[in-house]
């Protein structure tokens, strides 16, 4: 049997709302296997986006880990929270989760999260400069725009390539921001309310293309409010008062 | 890739970028126009006060001058790398037009004509010796009075707007100085430091070389001639007997005609240097001199080296037992200074203390060691070799150290230029919080981040300045071409007054050290300017950017 591709251990999440303490995650664990398509469901508020975000390497927990292909992505709790100041930057697990982020994973989220003054082809090209050098660039353009258009034509925009985000449509937007998220091969893709911002054809429509993702392989953890999204993946979790829940 | 990809897309994007640059532009353009304009000022500055000067002065600062000037001199013509030395010196004075109540304090100068020709530029400072070469003297002269011609044909007399106004013969000047006009004017030498006049523009439309200068004219229609008994000559400072214009030529006082009396009150100073009882010699004015510098030019007159070094009794004389009134020796001739032009490529810092040494060395020389007295001792042990440069210090240094003073303040200035760029792309962090937590959640690290706003703001600093330093390039060589323009359009407008400053035209030199070291400084503080912005951005978490509102 082959070993889990993310496994969350007792996640916390601790938020400080003025002087309150928004204890939102309270020991979510998870696992996830390669090829997986896992929905995570819950109420607004509930941290559904907030463990995606850990899940993702955006943020850091308190305490518990996260284990992404055998390597985890956050230092042990005791030197997190020094870490997660001035130094993080320097520690090896920043880097880590940097690396991850460049080559492992892709992000999609609820309000698309493009770059304004970019068009569609460099919205998506720059994720592929991130982690090139300027000196290594000329070398790898070619390819990586050859990759940038393929996924492009992929998601059905291989017309609206010199439009700017602000000239798409919401279903649009969210596609070019599938793409981006995919222009990299990542391993996993994490998909914050994909859906929340489109209308129901448009909404079909990128499930229609997440699912035809899915069926080529790729791994992909969602986190919707929708219950007819959740049941198109093959797993369903609830997030329930900070603790995740087979639904 | 992306950080430069970035840097240069905000650059072109973010509009709000253009006020970063143009403040970087316009504080590059203000201080190079500042250095230039200074740097300039200071140059003309040196060139001017160079121009009555020897590449070394000999001197020893005091009023009694010092003795064996010539053996002095004699010694160092012999030496390679000295070209010409003459002695000078130096008194202080009342000079008097006279017939006019124009009475000025002046330091009077004596000095050798041929000799100082060879030895500095003092000769190009003269004005009838330009247009009348070969007539300028200190020796003892007449006045020439203007006469007419009156075996020509008449001329057609003009108005300043050339229009005939009717006929009258032709003004001559005695022979020596009409020829010498006739010469230069053949050569090409027409007068541009005077302002025109009917009669220049009379002279012009007959093709006649016009009188240049202020002439006194003979008594009824008569030929010229040379009048009045025979004086020496005077050479004065122009701003003594003319008026500086607006557009910087000097007009003429008409009551000082070339060759008019001029009596120049002195006081001798002893050997002990004592103040001896005023002479008051009768001069005629020769020419006018412009060095370029006020101070000189307003308070400097020249006369013949021997016949000033009479009338301060600093000739030789006979040295006199005060108790036994027997003559017991000479004492020596003395000067205030000696001034000497070296060889191309000699060094003057070397040669300067060789010299002093030489001339301490005549207090054990045998020719001279059993005739000194304490004072003569003394005037010898104080003379001091400097160059033209460390004499000059007084002159030079003041406005060295406002130059480096100006630049600061301006540079200090210029800091506002490194805050603007803070303030823009501290606002410009503050706008793109979100683009950065997207840039970080597609695998930028924090310190690629952090680098494309120090980058951005580097940018900002090399095209800023790029464009300053082409635009303060642009101004300072048009300096004055704009400033023409302005007068043209309002003369209120007139910054540079010609007849205030002593030179016609605002000077500037643009040295490529300077105008490197401000690209570099602009570059430098605008880089400065986005630390703070590029920490910002840096430090930011990636969920908290995204979730920014």
């Amino acid at each position: 049997m082959s070993s889990p591709l993310l496994v969350a251990d007792a996640v916390h999440k601790t938020y400080a709302m003025g002087r309150v303490q928004l204890h939102v995650l309270r020991g979510c664990s998870l696992r996830v296997e390669r090829g997986e398509f896992v929905a995570i469901m819950g109420k607004s508020g509930s941290g559904k986006s907030t463990l995606l975000h850990i899940l993702g390497a955006l943020d850091v927990p308190e305490q518990g880990q996260v284990v992404f292909d055998g390597l985890p992505i956050f230092a042990p709790p005791r030197q997190r929270h020094f870490y997660a100041h001035a130094l993080d930057v320097l520690s090896g697990y920043e880097r880590r989760r940097i690396g991850f982020r460049r080559r492992a994973f892709g992000f999609v989220f609820q309000f698309y999260h493009l770059l304004p003054e970019l068009n569609v082809l460099e919205n998506v090209l720059v994720a592929r400069m991130v982690g090139t050098s300027t000196f290594a660039w000329p070398a790898q353009r070619g390819v990586a725009r050859r990759d940038t258009l393929a996924i492009l034509q992929h998601v059905g925009l291989g017309d609206r390539l010199k439009h700017r985000p602000a000239e798409l449509s919401g279903g649009e937007r969210q596609r070019v921001a599938i793409a981006r998220a995919l222009v990299h091969k990542p391993q996993i893709l994490f998909a914050d309310e994909p859906t929340g911002n489109l209308d129901a054809a448009a909404g079909a429509e990128l499930m229609a293309l997440l699912k035809g993702l899915h069926a080529e392989g790729q791994t992909i953890v969602m986190v919707t409010h929708d219950p007819s999204i959740a049941a198109q993946a093959d797993r369903i979790l609830r997030l329930d008062d900070g603790v995740l829940r087979h639904a | 890739m992306y950080k430069l990809f970035l840097t240069l897309r905000y650059l072109r994007k973010r509009r709000i970028a253009y006020f970063a640059i143009a403040a970087v532009m316009l504080c590059t353009a203000m201080v190079l126009i500042v250095m230039s304009v200074m740097g300039g000022f200071l140059d003309q500055l040196k060139w001017k006060a160079r121009g009555l000067l020897g590449d070394i002065i000999v001197d020893n600062q005091s009023y009694s001058g010092f003795p064996f000037y010539e053996e002095f001199i004699g010694d160092i013509s012999k030496w390679p790398e000295i070209v010409k030395a003459t002695p000078v010196l130096y008194a202080y004075g009342l000079l008097r037009f006279q017939g006019t109540p124009q009475t000025n304090t002046v330091r009077v100068v004596g000095l050798r004509l041929q000799d100082i020709y060879q030895v500095n530029a003092f000769k190009i400072s003269l004005f009838y010796e330009r247009y009348y070469p070969g007539t300028t003297t200190l020796a003892e002269q007449q006045q020439p009075l203007l006469g007419f011609d009156l075996n020509a044909p008449p001329i057609d007399w003009r108005d300043e707007q050339n229009e005939v106004m009717g006929q009258g013969p032709r003004a001559l000047l005695p022979p020596a100085y009409q020829k010498a006009l006739e010469r230069s004017w053949a050569a090409g030498i027409v007068d541009t430091e005077s302002p025109d006049t009917e009669w220049t523009t009379t002279c012009r439309a007959a093709k006649l070389p016009p009188i240049v200068g202020v002439y006194q004219v003979v008594p009824g229609v008569g030929p010229p001639e040379m009048t009045g008994d025979p004086g020496p000559g005077l050479i004065i400072g122009r701003d003594i007997l003319a008026k500086r214009l607006p557009d910087g030529r000097y007009q003429r006082f008409w009551y000082c005609p070339r060759g008019c009396l001029v009596t120049v009150t002195l006081l001798p100073a002893t050997e002990s240097g004592t103040l001896d009882t005023p002479v008051k010699p009768l001069f005629r004015y020769a020419d006018d001199s412009r060095t370029g510098i006020y101070e000189i030019d307003s308070q400097h007159v020249y006369c013949d080296f021997n016949l000033l070094q009479k009338f301060l009794h600093m000739d030789p004389a006979e040295r006199v037992d005060p108790e036994t009134e027997k003559v017991i020796g000479v004492v020596p001739a003395r000067c205030s200074q000696i001034q000497i032009k070296i060889k191309e490529g000699a060094d003057p810092y070397q040669l300067t203390p060789r010299l002093e040494q030489h001339y301490r060395s005549f207090l054990a020389d045998p020719r001279f060691r059993d005739q000194l007295t304490m004072g003569e001792v003394q005037a010898i042990d104080h003379i001091t070799a400097l160059t033209w440069e460390q004499s000059q210090m007084h002159i030079i240094a003041p406005v060295e150290k406002e130059r480096q003073l100006v630049t600061i303040l301006f540079g200090i200035i210029s800091l506002v230029a490194a805050v603007l760029v803070l303030c823009i792309l501290y606002m410009i962090v503050l706008q793109k919080t979100r683009d950065i937590g997207i840039i970080k959640a597609i695998g930028g690290s924090s310190a690629g981040v952090a680098l494309i706003f120090v980058t951005y703001g580097a940018a900002c600093g090399i095209v800023g300045s790029a464009i300053g330093t082409v635009l303060g390039y642009f101004f300072v060589t048009h300096i004055n071409g704009i400033q023409d323009w302005l007068t043209a359009i309002n003369p209120a407008w007139q910054v540079w007054d010609r007849s205030v400053y002593s030179f016609d035209t605002i000077p500037s030199t643009v040295r490529t050290g300077d105008m490197v070291g401000v690209i570099i400084a602009a570059i430098v503080i605008s880089t400065v300017g986005s630390l703070a912005a590029a920490w910002r951005a840096g430090r930011m978490q990636p969920v908290e950017a995204l979730r920014y509102e």
